[in-house]
């Protein structure tokens, strides 16, 4: 199987080291469209899509397989080694984060550094720990996701797999970066917003850093907050940003951030 | 711009039915109409200087945060999406919205225009459409699987049933070739044996035919170009063996071989003489004829008796059909339904007509001059 394929995986820049950016629950690798170009002088820019999002090939789509976040993290490890990766430098974002952490436990000398955006090591509340979600809101999530498709139809899901970048396809084009077929968009969900790693952040080994913006609702405080002190010898940046998604609302400070850590 | 037309401005923009929305570059809401504030309860005091997730409901801000955010951000604007809203009464306000950006000469955000609709039927009418959707799917799922279950157990049972039936055959015939039945009854009962054995293995091949066909298998033919005559004239001698007090009287004028299923054939010339045997009159003959003038093959089948009444006659060839007649000679009531299957199969058809007179059963089918496909 071609893995780069199938995770549409774009290498751009120049450098002996790569960055590695892995998109969240929602949309694409085009989420790091305003942060991934500044680092394309230092370092090989390392973009994909996990396998059901943006152009990745869905007919690799595997239920089982992707019905825990391990199946995502073992595409992650392929992927580096598919491109030689050593040492890189991670950049995971939302339940990214996650992933990277499951792949650097997988593979210790794929990463020499990881920098977590947003990430949370479970979303639904457990006894004393506050993920911020009931069980009942995720079940609702989930419901909710079949009242906006997005886009999606049958009929165009064709060519939206294939040529996710075809201007010519013109108005069809509105929503790609997030437009995801709906059972897989479901699915995906489940897993993001069911995962469970809190007992596996004592396993990293890699210095890791963790972007925390200021009111996200996805991933409070609180919850960055437990990251940094499960993950030994973490560090913890609070962002001015505000809601969940710094990287594109506001990609300086993010820039910056990654740079100063790296 | 005059006074009247900024007054009829200010009208719009408050009392439109639709809610307007503006968000700052914080997130936060900087400026609502009244028919928002009306719609939610809340009024612009209330509103404005919040973020805007937290009027809607857990999954719409989960929604709002990881799709709506980050593509207002890539593509600008973002056009029909759902949401639902939680008014200041508690209940839900299931919306359609559009968003846009309104960006600054750099790209960033100056404000963000929201325009909400009310779509509490839309939104209703959508997520029962949704939900039948997966109704369907899971009720398919479960037709299938019943399907593919019925298939095995009427292939099972095709064979438990015909080995059996394959031993009393063997035995009769055992019986026959001994010379040992000498006397008139034991005679008798060898031929309704014979009888029944071949009128039970009819019914059989009609099950399973029948099975097949309704599972979706449809009837498939293997055609051979090769004489048909000896396949109708067997047909015939089984019939009379299995009914030695009737008569069958047969005439047949084929010039040329027939490319055809020949089994199916024989298997239609079964059925539509054995209906004849069945619903004829028993002190006449049954007649059976078939031609071919160089287009077209014709076969046919009469008897008298009492004529098929006209309700009858509609249902004739629907499955399961039986019309009056004896408790022991009730079959399933497919062998008409399947003649006309492997009849169509061919591209031809069955026709009848029934008087006082006579009641008869044409076959016709086109003839095709390749070979086997």
């Amino acid at each position: 199987m071609n893995v780069l394929a199938r995770n549409n995986v774009h290498v751009s820049g120049r450098g002996d080291g790569a960055m590695v950016f892995a998109h969240g629950f929602g949309c694409d690798q085009k989420t790091w469209r305003f942060v991934a170009p500044e680092f394309e002088r230092e370092f090989k820019v390392v973009l994909f899509d996990h396998v059901g999002a943006g152009g990745s090939d869905l007919s690799t789509y595997d239920k089982a397989k992707y019905s825990t976040l391990h199946g995502y993290a073992d595409d992650l490890v392929e992927i580096g080694e598919a491109l030689g990766l050593k040492n890189a430098v991670f950049v995971g974002h939302s339940v990214s984060a996650m992933i990277g952490v499951l792949a650097s436990i997988k593979a210790p000398e794929l990463f020499g550094r990881m920098v977590l955006g947003g990430p949370s090591a479970r979303y639904i509340d457990d006894g004393d720990y506050k993920g911020g979600f009931s069980e009942k809101q995720i079940a609702e999530l989930l419901e909710f996701l079949e009242d906006n498709h997005m886009g999606w139809s049958a009929a165009m899901a064709p060519s939206i797999m294939g040529n996710p970048d075809r201007p010519e396809l013109g108005e069809e084009l509105t929503n790609s970066f997030c437009r995801t077929d709906p059972e897989i968009a479901k699915a995906f969900a489940r897993v993001t917003f069911t995962s469970d790693n809190r007992s596996d952040l004592s396993k990293v080994t890699v210095p890791t850093l963790i972007l925390q913006c200021s009111e996200d609702i996805i991933a409070s405080q609180e919850v960055g907050k437990f990251v940094r002190s499960s993950i030994p010898g973490s560090e913890i940046v609070f962002l001015k940003a505000t809601g969940h998604c710094p990287n594109l609302s506001a990609p300086v400070e993010v820039a910056s951030a990654i740079r100063a850590y790296v | 711009m005059s006074e009247s037309g900024s007054d009829e401005y200010r009208y719009l923009f408050e009392n439109a039915p639709c809610g307007y929305l503006t968000i700052g570059p914080d997130g936060r809401i900087a400026k609502v109409n009244a028919t928002f504030e009306t719609w939610t309860g809340f009024v612009a005091d209330q509103l404005v200087g919040q973020r805007l997730h937290q009027f809607l409901n857990m999954a719409g801000r989960i929604y709002y945060e990881t799709h709506i955010a980050p593509l207002l951000r890539m593509q600008g604007s973002f056009n029909e999406f759902a949401l639902d809203f939680e008014t200041a009464a508690g209940e839900r306000l299931p919306v359609i919205a559009n968003a846009a950006e309104r960006r600054d000469a750099d790209g960033g955000v100056l404000f963000t225009a929201l325009v909400v609709i009310k779509a509490t039927d839309r939104r209703r009418y959508e997520r029962q459409l949704v939900d039948s959707r997966s109704e369907l799917r899971t009720s398919l799922a479960n037709e299938r699987e019943t399907a593919e279950l019925r298939e095995q157990f009427i292939a099972v049972l095709g064979h438990d049933l015909r080995n059996p039936l394959a031993a009393i055959s063997a035995g009769a015939r055992i019986l026959q070739r001994s010379g040992h039945l000498q006397n008139e009854r034991e005679l008798r009962v060898l031929n309704m044996i014979n009888s029944t054995v071949t009128r039970m293995s009819d019914l059989i091949d009609n099950i399973l035919d029948f099975a097949r066909g309704r599972l979706g298998g449809g009837i498939t033919l293997h055609r051979a170009l090769r004489p048909l005559e000896p396949v109708l004239e067997q047909v015939a001698d089984e019939l009379r063996t299995a009914s030695p007090q009737r008569v069958i009287e047969t005439h047949f004028e084929i010039a040329e071989p027939v490319n055809c299923d020949h089994t199916r054939i024989g298997q239609l010339a079964s059925n539509l003489i054995g209906n004849a045997l069945t619903h004829g009159a028993r002190d006449m003959p049954v007649r059976v004829g078939a031609k071919t003038n160089g287009k077209e093959l014709e076969f046919w089948v009469a008897n008298t008796g009492e004529p098929i009444s006209e309700a009858a006659m509609e249902k004739l060839f629907e499955p399961f059909f039986r019309g009056d007649v004896r408790a022991s000679r009730q079959g399933l009531g497919l062998g008409l339904h399947i003649a006309s299957q492997i009849a169509q199969a061919h591209g031809g058809r069955i026709d009848v007509t029934s008087s006082p007179q006579e009641t008869r059963f044409v076959f016709s089918m086109p003839l095709v001059q390749t070979g086997p496909s």
